[in-house]
Order: structure tokens, then C-alpha cells, then sequence
């Protein structure tokens, strides 16, 4: 005989019982054998089996028997709750849980790293290029005259770097629909960006802080990476996807969900742009490689923009370098391939000295 | 844990009270689970959620939150969380959905984001009684369930057009600043916030308990508007405390970090680790605050409500209760949120030992009442948890 509990479901008045089980129906008494009940076990639904919680058995009309943790005899409902049945034998086992411990880092890592970015490279192939170029448009109306003002470089300035640019442009093929726009941005100071509708835009700071058209070249080639492999567009799907995700996990933890969430986040975030940085600059490493540039031309850019303000008062021309620093692995990259450049060149040379 | 549904009063004629025993006898809830049952339940079921891609997520959270409920016991037995995995489960697409869109729409136009925000608006009071309902219809005591009434005209006038009351100050501001005037009428802001803000939050404590409703009684509410406005004003004041302090603690900091080398600061693009101090000094002073504000309106919410002739009667302290929430937040930051399931019971059984019910009945006269509930969705009430909504509980 198992002890128990049994609430009719009319009121909450407990009656306190003992069970046991003839065949398939279940019986349970009062002590004193004054009030006795039965049901079929097929008649009732048990509660699943959780750690320390005791069994509700529910009855067809509202009323429940309710039996303590481990009291209850595993053959009474052995069809019930396999799942659950499984979750509960894990649930015991603090082997178990370090493994959870290793499987919830192991697939966080996973679907940050590769399963968000999967996910949203696979929306941005489906999604309409008027999106992408309302996109853009949208982000420079909410910048210009605010953030982004007339520039002031001179007309032939700007011809001969629209020449540049042009010329550069037109040397790659499948490039699509881009445009170059120079403003005036004291907020912003020395940058270059790309927009998702092809336009780049180019600051007047950054364009005075340049030592020569080939490191102009260098900005650019990296800016039409970004825009020829829709940086933006993914960058604004895998951070959304970040933030979902994030926020569905956090969902049970409101509370503190907030302020924990922010900082993963934040690092999430960046690390995002940092491989879209890495793929812009293997771009442009290649785009100057084909038309006979040395992609350390790169290198050289980002150091004479290092160079040119050292603790002086023109800051701005710092800007760029600090949305795109300048590290070892960077011009690790840019050297190799200045050297892959290099011996295909010479071999180049050697093969029409050779003619 | 949503102890709070059982707030509250009387709708059906009150059934024969026992005439026996009739003085009052005082009982604590009582929480009976441990961290080191819950870590366990926790991290598989977090584990398993990740690997299905979300899918299990849904038996996860009725596994966890049955975990809580059962361990809170009323009178020796335990609560119990009814609610299916499924329902939940379609919930939570649907809010991935909808958040997805708003995210995205942001980028795309403004005014179309605009737009969302505007409908999302306009339906969060409907969401609000929805998960309101959810949340009673799933929770039970010794077999009956809770029940929250549908009333959405009182929804709406709490929640939605009352806010509206506060552009009124926004707009003397406003006015007034266009005039020259900007700190009177910054003043005058203020007074007519702090006239209005307590006036709609003890409104909307009303409203919630009035319409929860337990085993044929309905739980009632006799509310003092002017303990709300001891508590925020109490909360203005503590705010200022808390805020100038920390700011003076991170002032003295950034000063002696800065010795020296203050030339090389530019106000204007401060270094990284100059904002996150900033934050991390603020953190505390706002943890000061919302504590306040919580524990005071809890304890509000119990001593004001009445269930038949049972009394609550919540005891939350504020130090105690602001100790608990600083150090759960350190040690789940130190430990990458392992000890989040720890700081859970933490809470839980402070919560739970402090709150009582008074009377003197037995707790056995309570009796399923004659209405019939049909199934409530779970999507308002997982939205709700998303977007981080609070109902003031």
C-alpha cells in the first residue's frame, strides 16, 4: 500500500489515503475504510517524473491523487512520459550535467560561430535586392545633414578621385551597381564606408589624411569587398539573429536577462565585423593583385594614417585606423600576399624576358 | 516563481465558514527545493534545448517551472504548473517571428518600424490580460485552479490610456523651454509626474488583484492610494541617494586612474574601459532602486489583498532582499551564469518565507467554482517575458 493524498477537485479539503493496485484499476481508502475509491490506470494521466517533486496522478473528472517522490512504483505507468523518463534519468546524474556544462559551450560556440551566420547568409541570399537598396538608402538619409555634411574638397579633387575610382571600378568585372559620395564629417571624422545600395562614402577627412592615389586605391578596394560580398546586409541579419537568439534563451531569465545579455553580445557583435573585415581585405589583396598593385600598398596606408597623428590634434584621422586596426595577423595577411604578388610577377617577368 | 497569482475578494456568496477555530492562524509558504536538484534539472534541460535547436525548449521551460511550483508549498502541499509544452512551443515561434520582423523593419524604413512599435502598443494590454490568464489558468493548489478574468476595456485604460497622461508633462517641458522657462518647467514636470506615475501603478495593482479569482472567491483589493506615493517618492529619494554616490565613488576611481595622463582624454571619444566602469558603477545604484521599488510594491500587493477571510501579509525587506540580488548578480557574472540556477532558489526561498496567509479558516474551504475556462494561449505570455515587460508584479 502507497500513501497518499487525494483532493476531489470540487474543494481543496485533502483527504489522506492509501493506494494500491489490483491488476488494471487502481483502489485507494480512508485509514478508518470508511470512504474507498477506484479508477482504471488507463483512466488516469500521471505527471512526469521530476527530481524530488511529488507524482499528481489526474483523474477524468478534476480530481487528483498526489504521491511522493520515489513512493510510487515504476510499473504502475511504464508507457507514460518516455521522454520525459530519459530527461528525468539524466537529470539524476551529475555526470550528466558536466556533460550539459560542456554540450551548452560547446553548441553555444557553434551556433554563434556558425549556425547564426549560416542562417542569416542564407535569409540575405533570398531577400529582394530592394531591400538591400531601401537599406541603404534609408541609413544615408538618416545620416546626411547630420552626420554627413557637403563636402568641401575642390571640384578637381573630386574628379580626379572619381576618375581613380572609376577607373579601378571598371577594372573588375561583376561589381554591380556602385557609386562614390564625398561628405563632410567633423563627427565622424577620417572613414570610409559601404552602404548595401552600392554607395561608398568617403570622408573629406579621410581623403585629406591619404599620402597618394594608390593608398585611396587600398581604402577603396576594401570598401567595394564589403560591398560586392553584402557585408552590410549580413552584418545587420546575423546581428538581428544574434540578438533573437539570445533573447529567446534569455526569455526564462528576464530579470537579469538584460544586463548579462549585453556584454556576450556586444563581443558577438564585433567579432561578426571582424571576420567581414578579414574577408574585405582578402578582396582587396586580390583586386589590387589584379590590377598590378602591390597589396601592400594596404599596409602602407594604414600606417601613414597611424603615422600622421601621433598624439597631434588631428584626431580624426584616427578614426579610420580605430574601426580597422592595424594588427599583426593584418599585415601578416597583406605581406603574403604582397609576396604571392610578387613571385607572380616575377615569374611573370622571367616568362616575357624569356620571349 | 509566480506566486503572484494568488492575490485577492469574494464573488460568489461567501459558503459557510466553519464556526469552530476561528482565530487566526498564520501560514508561511514554505520552499522546499534545493540548488543542487535544480542545477541538475537546469543544464540538461538548457543542454538538450541547444542541441534540438530550440524545439525542446518548450518541455525544458515546463519542466523547470513545474520544478519551481512544486517546490513551494501552501499548508504542506505543493503548487502545481498545468501548462502544455506545445502551446508554449508555438508561442515562442510566433514571438521569434514578430521580433524578427520589428528588427529587421528598423533597417529597412523607419516609418515601418514605427508602425510595428505603434501595433505592438496598441496590443500589449490584450497580451497583458492574455498572459495574465495563461499564467493563473495553469497554476493550481491542491486541484483547483486559479483564474484570471478577461477584462480588457480595464486593460486598456491601465495600461495604455493612462500612459497617455504623461506626454501631458512631456509637452510643459516642451512648451515651456521653447519659452525661456526650462526649469520651471522642468519642476512642473516633475510634480506632474510624481502626481500621476503612483496613481497608475496602485490603478493597475487594483485592477490585477480584482480580477484573480481562487476557488469560488474572488480576491479583493483595498488599496491606499497614498502608500504609493510614500513608495515612489521614498524611491525619488533613494534614486538621488544611490546615484550620487556611485557617481562619486566613479569620479574619486576615474580621477586617481587618470593621474597623469589626463591630457591624453578626450571627452568627446572616451576609452572603452572608461564606459564600462561607468556602467558597472551604475549597475548598483540602479539594482538600488528597482530593488526598492519592487520589494515595497510586493509587500503592497499582498497586505492589500484579500482572498474570503483569508489575509496576506509579505514581509520582503529591502536590505536583505538588495544583498541577495547584488551578490546572485556578482556570482552569476564570476561564474559565466553557472550559478544562475543557485541564485533562483536563493531567491525563491527568501520570497517564499516571507509571506503568509491569515485567517482563520483551514485552508479547506475553498471550492471549484462554476466557471469553465477554455485554453489560453501561451504566445501573449512568452512575448511578454521576450520583451522584458514587467506587470508591475
Amino acid at each position: 500500500m502507497t500513501p497518499a493524498v487525494y483532493f476531489d477537485g470540487l474543494s481543496t479539503r485533502p483527504i489522506w489515503v492509501e493506494v494500491w493496485r489490483e491488476d488494471a484499476v487502481l483502489h485507494w481508502r480512508t485509514a478508518d475504510r470508511q470512504r474507498a475509491w477506484q479508477a482504471s490506470l488507463a483512466s488516469m494521466e500521471p505527471s512526469a517524473r521530476v527530481t524530488g517533486l511529488p507524482f499528481v496522478l489526474h483523474l477524468a473528472d478534476g480530481a487528483h491523487l498526489q504521491i511522493e517522490h520515489d513512493q510510487m512504483p515504476a510499473d504502475w505507468f511504464p508507457g507514460h512520459h518516455r521522454l520525459e523518463k530519459l530527461v528525468d534519468w539524466l537529470e539524476r546524474r551529475w555526470m550528466a550535467a558536466l556533460a550539459g556544462v560542456v554540450v551548452v559551450v560547446v553548441s553555444l560556440l557553434a551556433l554563434f560561430e556558425y549556425g547564426v551566420p549560416w542562417a542569416a547568409d542564407r535569409v540575405a541570399d533570398h531577400l529582394p535586392h530592394a531591400l538591400e537598396s531601401s537599406m541603404g538608402r534609408q541609413s544615408l538619409t538618416a545620416l546626411e545633414g547630420r552626420v554627413l555634411l557637403p563636402t568641401h574638397l575642390s571640384a578637381e579633387r573630386q574628379t580626379h578621385l572619381q576618375a581613380v575610382f572609376w577607373h579601378f571600378a571598371l577594372g573588375m568585372p561583376g561589381l554591380g551597381d556602385v557609386r562614390l559620395k564625398f561628405y563632410s564629417a567633423p563627427m565622424i571624422g577620417a572613414n570610409a564606408f559601404a552602404l548595401p545600395d552600392g554607395t561608398i562614402v568617403f570622408t573629406d577627412q579621410l581623403a585629406s589624411a591619404l599620402p597618394d592615389d594608390e593608398a585611396f586605391i587600398a581604402v577603396i578596394a576594401h570598401e567595394l569587398g564589403h560591398q560586392v560580398h553584402h557585408h552590410m546586409l549580413r552584418q545587420v541579419l546575423r546581428n538581428s539573429g544574434a540578438f533573437i537568439v539570445a533573447g529567446m534563451m534569455m526569455g526564462d531569465v528576464t530579470s537579469m536577462g538584460g544586463i548579462t545579455a549585453g556584454i556576450p553580445l556586444f563581443l558577438i557583435n564585433s567579432h561578426y565585423s571582424r571576420t567581414f573585415e578579414e574577408d574585405a581585405d582578402g578582396f582587396a589583396f586580390a583586386a589590387l593583385s589584379r590590377q598590378d598593385i602591390d597589396p601592400v600598398a594596404f599596409v602602407h596606408m594604414m600606417q601613414a594614417l597611424q603615422r600622421s597623428h601621433p598624439e597631434s590634434k588631428d584626431q580624426a584621422a584616427e578614426r579610420y585606423v580605430m574601426s580597422h586596426p592595424l594588427n599583426a595577423d593584418r599585415i601578416g595577411r597583406a605581406e603574403a600576399a604582397s609576396l604571392a604578388f610578387k613571385a607572380r610577377h616575377g615569374a611573370g617577368a622571367a616568362v616575357q624576358a624569356k620571349k | 516563481m509566480h506566486h503572484e497569482t494568488m492575490a485577492s475578494g469574494i464573488y460568489l456568496p461567501e459558503l459557510d465558514v466553519p464556526a469552530a477555530d476561528l482565530t487566526d492562524r498564520s501560514r508561511r509558504l514554505e520552499f522546499r527545493g534545493n540548488a543542487r536538484d535544480y542545477f541538475r534539472i537546469w543544464i540538461v534541460n538548457v543542454a538538450l534545448s541547444l542541441v534540438t535547436l530550440g524545439i525542446y525548449s518548450a518541455w525544458a521551460t515546463v519542466r523547470t517551472r513545474r520544478y519551481m511550483y512544486a517546490s513551494t508549498a501552501l499548508a504542506d502541499t505543493p503548487f502545481e504548473y498545468l501548462a502544455r509544452p506545445l502551446p508554449i512551443l508555438r508561442g515562442r515561434l510566433l514571438t521569434a517571428l514578430i521580433f524578427a520582423l520589428y528588427a529587421l523593419a528598423g533597417h529597412v524604413s523607419r516609418p515601418v518600424q514605427l508602425g510595428a512599435a505603434l501595433v505592438v502598443g496598441l496590443f500589449m494590454p490584450w497580451m497583458i490580460v492574455k498572459s495574465l490568464m495563461f499564467r493563473a489558468r495553469y497554476s493550481s493548489w491542491r486541484g483547483l485552479r486559479f483564474h484570471f478574468t478577461q477584462d480588457y476595456a480595464g486593460a486598456y485604460q491601465w495600461y495604455l490610456l493612462t500612459y497617455l497622461l504623461l506626454a501631458v508633462p512631456m509637452v510643459l517641458v516642451i512648451v515651456l523651454s521653447a519659452g525661456g522657462h526650462a526649469l520651471v518647467g522642468l519642476l512642473l514636470a516633475f510634480a506632474a509626474f510624481t502626481g500621476i506615475y503612483p496613481w497608475i501603478k496602485g490603478n493597475q495593482q487594483q485592477w490585477m488583484i480584482e480580477h484573480h479569482h481562487f476557488g469560488g472567491k474572488s480576491f479583493r483589493f483595498k488599496g491606499q492610494l497614498s502608500n504609493y506615493y510614500a513608495i515612489y517618492i521614498k524611491a525619488v529619494g533613494i534614486a538621488i541617494v544611490a546615484f550620487l554616490a556611485c557617481a562619486a565613488l566613479f569620479g574619486a576611481l576615474a580621477v586617481s586612474a587618470l593621474k597623469g595622463h589626463l591630457q591624453g582624454f578626450n571627452p568627446k571619444a572616451p576609452p572603452i574601459w572608461f564606459i564600462a566602469s561607468a556602467y558597472l558603477v551604475m549597475a548598483p545604484a540602479y539594482l538600488a532602486v528597482w530593488t526598492y521599488a519592487h520589494k515595497a510594491m510586493t509587500n503592497q500587493m499582498y497586505n492589500q489583498a484579500q482572498l474570503g477571510s483569508y489575509r496576506f501579509h509579505s514581509t520582503l525587506a529591502y536590505w536583505p532582499l538588495l544583498g541577495i540580488y547584488l551578490s546572485n548578480a556578482v556570482v552569476v557574472l564570476c561564474t559565466l551564469g553557472l550559478a544562475w540556477p543557485w541564485a533562483r532558489i536563493r531567491l525563491a526561498r527568501y520570497r517564499a518565507a516571507n509571506l503568509e496567509i491569515i485567517g482563520g479558516g483551514d485552508l479547506n474551504d475553498f471550492v471549484r467554482d462554476a466557471f469553465s475556462h477554455g485554453e489560453v494561449g501561451a504566445a501573449a505570455t512568452e512575448m511578454d517575458s521576450l520583451l522584458g515587460i514587467d506587470i508591475g508584479l
